[in-house]
């Protein structure tokens, strides 16, 4: 309870990412068959979590369809706000989460999404340097940005059911101020 | 000979995945002719070799960023006629009005579709097909 009690903690939802630079911040999220990507510059001293659920089949994760944009998206804003508190690309590394098998759905969303999230970094140039994805039961993730320590609880199978129905509930994606901007 | 094949196009993004797709996106719409560079530095040296007709730049990039490319790009006598596409993934006002003072073609903000990107091309070429 210690370090629970002394940290600071910040609660991430499906679709959004925080970049954090204080040690004393702990970054947690549920996740089912959801994806956390932690990452972390260790010299800067920066890191954060991103928390995503590809929407669609197996179908629109192909190459250029809207899953993988949106996927990739979610990717980029973690990156960037990574970059801008002063960490380097060639010196981030990765933990993933996540992408626990849902019996709710035929097809293993939970599964394309880990699939996605490796891919990525992998072609990226992006180190994983831990990952615990798949299996059948939900996960409570926290995750210490700057020391990059990562501690996660297997959730009930009840509490596994909830999750995955609260991810499936349609998530409109988080859509940029400005969509499209023409000046002639 | 479609337009779009006639159309030399630079992409510059610092993410392999973005120049991916966005490079699966243009050839799926007909281009041939795609270039990809990592930063706005790296792009800036190919257009100084080849000047292409269409650079699709990203904003955020480490060295030179996209503005900072859009402008080398408008300096050189030889390139100042590219058009000039942004992509955003933070998409705000100053970085709008910034592109547009620096003679931007368009800004789109991540994730665009193929649609949107077709018709920001378009808006400068003409149809492509």
């Amino acid at each position: 309870m210690n370090d629970a009690a002394a940290a600071k903690r910040v609660h991430i939802i499906q679709g959004e990412y925080k970049v954090v630079t204080d040690p004393d911040v702990v970054l947690s999220t549920i996740l089912g068959s959801c994806v956390a990507a932690c990452l972390r510059d260790p010299v800067a001293g920066v890191g954060g979590m991103n928390h995503f659920l590809l929407p669609g089949s197996a179908g629109a994760m192909t190459s250029g369809g809207d899953a993988t944009r949106y996927g990739v998206h979610l990717m980029e804003l973690l990156i960037n706000g990574l970059l801008k508190k002063g960490a380097r690309r060639d010196r981030l590394e990765a933990k993933i989460f996540g992408g626990a098998k849902t019996i709710a759905s035929f097809s293993n969303v939970g599964e394309q999404n880990a699939a996605f999230a490796t891919q990525f970094l992998r072609d990226e140039g992006i180190p994983i340097v831990g990952s615990s994805t798949g299996g059948e039961h939900g996960r409570k993730l926290e995750f210490w940005p700057i020391s990059g320590r990562a501690r996660q609880y297997p959730l009930t199978g009840a509490e596994t059911q909830k999750t995955v129905a609260l991810e499936q509930r349609p998530v409109v994606p988080p859509k940029p101020i400005e969509t499209s901007i023409e000046f002639f | 000979m479609s337009l779009a094949e006639k159309i030399k196009v630079l992409i510059v993004d610092d993410q392999v995945t973005s120049r991916l797709l966005l490079s699966d996106a243009l050839t799926q719409l007909g281009f041939k002719q795609i270039t990809a560079a990592g930063d706005g530095e790296q792009g800036m040296k190919i257009m100084n070799e080849q000047p292409h007709h269409l650079v699709i730049s990203d904003f955020n990039m480490p060295k030179m960023d996209g503005l900072g490319l859009l402008h080398a790009v408008r300096s050189n006598p030889a390139t100042k006629k590219a058009a000039f596409i942004i992509l955003t993934a933070q998409g705000d006002r100053a970085l709008v009005q910034k592109a547009a003072q620096l003679g931007a073609n368009n800004v789109l903000a991540k994730p665009f579709t193929i649609e949107k990107m077709k018709a920001a091309i378009e808006a400068v070429f003409g149809a492509l097909k």
